[in-house]
């Protein structure tokens, strides 16, 4: 995966057809889009490479979806040029759909329609496709293929989208906030679907505002906030660039004098909680040899010790100067 | 050779609409049901009619389209967008027109089954003939259902929830059925609301699949209302298609000038109507008067009528000659309904002079009476005049009643079911006088 800092212009003819060996998957470059008085979307530029998990990570409100919807050609960018595996988007809206799966937000069918009818549907608009029987096996629907979407649950409705979105083989599947609302059993299993996408060398653009699941299942992440990608780079990476201090609990028995504690080498901060000492440090790995050293000649025992490296929450508090929270700003539309 | 995917799915896309249709009870009681319930209202009506109901088939055809291209169409399209399904639709690598058009097909095949039910119910209940030419019949009915799919498509696009498909239909629905010659047939409706319906395409519709039915005149000379559809769908499917929204939200202000370019389609066309003549009022089964025989005039007994010196029906005596009722005599031989084309409305008309004075309990009741009984015999064939009084006394529903003339000094006016019980009394009085069974 490669990322383009906001505001590069690659040099890319809309007209010029796409070399698919040698393009990424989804090509954003400098994307804007206004709603009313309210700039959703602020000069976005992105790259995701083929075969490549990547998610777009902000609270609601943030222009994840509207970014989006522009590649999935739902909007017209008012400015700003998007390729789907080399395809423009403007000028070739319709090769590039053919490549694309996607799951919407709050999706819903026909009260009276079965799977195996929006399957075969929806399959139907395509060159390639799956054979129905195969997505309802794979998706585990196979007993509810005949049954009317009114009566399905809400993890089989949410497996027929997913259905649905893998229906036409595409190579790259767009999946927007696509646990939201799932119970755990459901979550896992699409993580697992996720993971099997990438094996199979799809392209997954996904949404969400859960940090756990951006950093378990992507390859990449785009943190956006207030319409703009304010970092970008594979999750270990972005928490390797974090300034943020790892945080040690440290349980002794007896327990540790604080004079102790405070006078370790390279530890910035320390408290002491119910669950013992609280040690804040950028050199977590001294900071243990020592306290290990220091423990043993004092004859105390060491009971607990916890490392909490830093976390995207703290890579996301960083960048934004306030606490993370899924839910913080106004919708924009 | 196999078929481009673009066009399996429409193909797809085309049969799902048609079996969610049918799964959809709402669809079922609005698509059919309601269609039959308009065709047992006609037929509880006209069922002794000969033909029985074959002159009301095409205003019951139009309320069976009307439904299902005006509600069916946009409830079923503006129910899809409001669950997100045409958002998802839009994902597709096909135009969204490509299945709006798909759906709007769909809608063509169920409305024909609604067409051919209502027909084979007409028949088997109350032995309606079937249509004397289905083939014009085929056409007319498409293009019909063009003109109203359009509008329906207009109706979708403008509509925000399914309540206000409802409304807006109604808006569509309700004025052509009052007063557009859809539900109440134009003959018996004034004359302003019969030229009114001329702006509406209701009117064209039951003028185009009516003589489908007996066979007399089938479309040879339905060319101008043909093109009224024609026009009118156009313009409103133009329209629909240009402001279709695949997800809820707010029209663009444009929305107005497309909206007034489909409602300028009606105005153009009923514009065209007038002043080619085609708004001419129409009367309930013109020249069914000429069809009254001798022998059913032979028929008509004149026992128990009001004498001329009652309260009821008075009738001044053959020697009346005054200032006054030499001028009000003028009037009335110059009175234009009294001059009409079709002579037997024409002297329905003037009984219906003699009928308002006494109802109304004019000064000069009896007097009028006896004018009007003298233009009848100066301003008419004897033959006619017989043939016409009796049409009155026979058919006293027939026609139009009028219920004053201003003109001739009567402004108020009277029930219309009052005006034509005592046009049935003076017209007994003047036949009997014309056939000399009754003293003068």
């Amino acid at each position: 995966m490669s990322v383009i800092a906001n505001g590069t212009r690659l040099d890319v003819s809309p007209d010029a057809k796409p070399d698919s060996s040698n393009s990424p998957a989804v090509s954003v470059v400098d994307l804007w889009k206004r709603f009313g008085a309210t700039e959703a979307v602020c000069g976005i530029s992105f790259e995701v490479a083929a075969g490549q998990v990547f998610g777009l990570l902000g609270p609601n409100g943030a222009g994840k979806t509207t970014t989006l919807e522009c590649i999935l050609g739902l909007r017209h960018p008012d400015r700003g040029s998007i390729r789907v595996n080399g395809w423009d988007l403007r000028t070739h809206s319709t090769q590039a759909k053919r490549m694309i799966g996607a799951q919407l937000q709050a999706a819903t069918l026909q009260d009276k329609i079965t799977p195996r009818q929006a399957l075969s549907l929806f399959g139907s608009f395509y060159a390639q496709s799956f054979a129905t029987d195969e997505l309802l096996q794979r998706f585990d629907l196979e007993a509810k293929g005949d049954v009317p979407f009114a009566a399905l649950s809400g993890g089989q409705r949410q497996r027929l989208f997913l259905a649905l979105a893998m229906v036409n083989r595409p190579t790259l599947l767009v999946l927007d906030e696509p646990t939201a609302g799932l119970d755990p059993q459901a979550r896992r299993g699409l993580h697992t679907l996720i993971r099997e996408m990438r094996s199979e060398g799809r392209t997954v653009l996904l949404s969400t505002h859960d940090l756990g699941e951006a950093g378990q299942l992507c390859d990449g992440i785009g943190i956006i906030d207030h319409g703009r990608i304010v970092a970008a780079a594979p999750p270990a990476e972005l928490i390797g660039r974090s300034r943020a201090p790892a945080r040690l609990i440290v349980q002794t028995a007896p327990p540790l004098d604080a004079a102790v504690a405070s006078a370790l080498p390279e530890v910035i901060g320390a408290s002491c909680g119910d669950r013992g000492w609280t040690l804040e440090t950028r050199a977590p790995d001294r900071v243990l040899a020592e306290l290990a050293r220091r423990v043993s000649e004092a004859g105390a025992e060491l009971l607990h010790v916890e490392l909490n490296r830093p976390s995207l929450e703290d890579v996301f508090i960083e960048l934004t100067g306030r606490p993370w929270s899924g839910e913080d700003l106004p919708e924009v539309r | 050779m196999t078929a481009p995917p673009e066009f399996n799915g429409w193909i797809r896309h085309f049969l799902l609409t048609i079996d969610l249709n049918f799964r959809s009870p709402q669809a079922i009681v609005y698509g059919y049901l309601v269609p039959v319930f308009f065709l047992v209202a006609f037929g509880s009506v006209f069922r002794a009619d000969t033909p029985p109901l074959q002159a009301q088939m095409g205003q019951i055809l139009t309320i069976t389209i009307l439904g299902g291209a005006c509600f069916g169409l946009p409830t079923a399209l503006v129910a899809e967008r409001e669950r997100g399904i045409w958002r998802r639709y839009r994902l597709l690598p096909v135009p969204t027109l490509w299945l709006v058009l798909s759906a709007m097909t769909a809608r063509v095949l169920i409305v024909a089954s609604a067409v051919l039910i209502q027909i084979a119910i007409a028949r088997a209940v109350y032995g309606t003939p079937l249509p004397a030419e289905p083939g014009a019949l085929m056409l007319a009915f498409l293009f019909v259902t063009g003109a109203f799919l359009g509008i329906g498509l207009l109706i979708a696009a403008l509509a925000d929830t399914v309540p206000a498909v409802q409304a807006l239909g109604q808006c569509v629905f309700l004025p052509m059925i009052m007063i557009g010659g859809v539900g109440v047939p134009l003959a018996v409706l004034p004359v302003w609301a019969q030229r009114l319906a001329g702006f509406m395409p209701g009117r064209w519709s039951v003028e185009v699949l009516e003589p489908c039915f007996d066979g007399q005149n089938g479309l040879h000379a339905a060319g101008f209302r043909l093109g009224a559809l024609a026009v009118i769908g156009l313009a409103a499917g133009a329209s629909g298609t240009k402001l279709f929204r695949w997800e809820p939200g707010r029209l663009a202000p444009p929305a107005r000038w497309w909206v007034t370019a489909a409602l300028a389609s009606w105005a153009a066309v009923g514009a065209v109507a007038w002043h080619t003549g085609r708004l001419k009022p129409v009367l309930f089964e013109t020249g069914a008067w000429s069809n009254i025989t001798e022998a059913e005039i032979a028929q008509i007994g004149f026992d128990g009528l009001p004498g001329d010196n009652d309260l009821v029906a008075p009738l001044a005596p053959p020697a009346l000659d005054s200032a006054e009722s030499r001028g009000f005599a003028a009037k009335l031989s110059l009175w234009p309904k009294g001059r009409l084309d079709d002579a037997g409305q024409s002297i329905r008309n003037l009984v219906g002079i003699a009928a308002v004075a006494d109802l109304c309990a004019d000064p000069r009741e009896s007097e009028i009476a006896r004018l009007v009984f003298r233009q009848l015999t100066s301003g008419f064939e004897p033959a006619v005049a017989r043939q016409a009084l009796a049409w009155i006394v026979l058919s006293p529903d027939d026609g139009q009643a009028i219920t004053r003339a201003p003109e001739l000094g009567l402004f108020r006016h009277p029930p219309e079911r009052l005006v034509r019980q005592r046009s049935v009394i003076y017209a007994e009085k003047y036949l009997g006088r014309l056939l000399r069974k009754i003293p003068d």
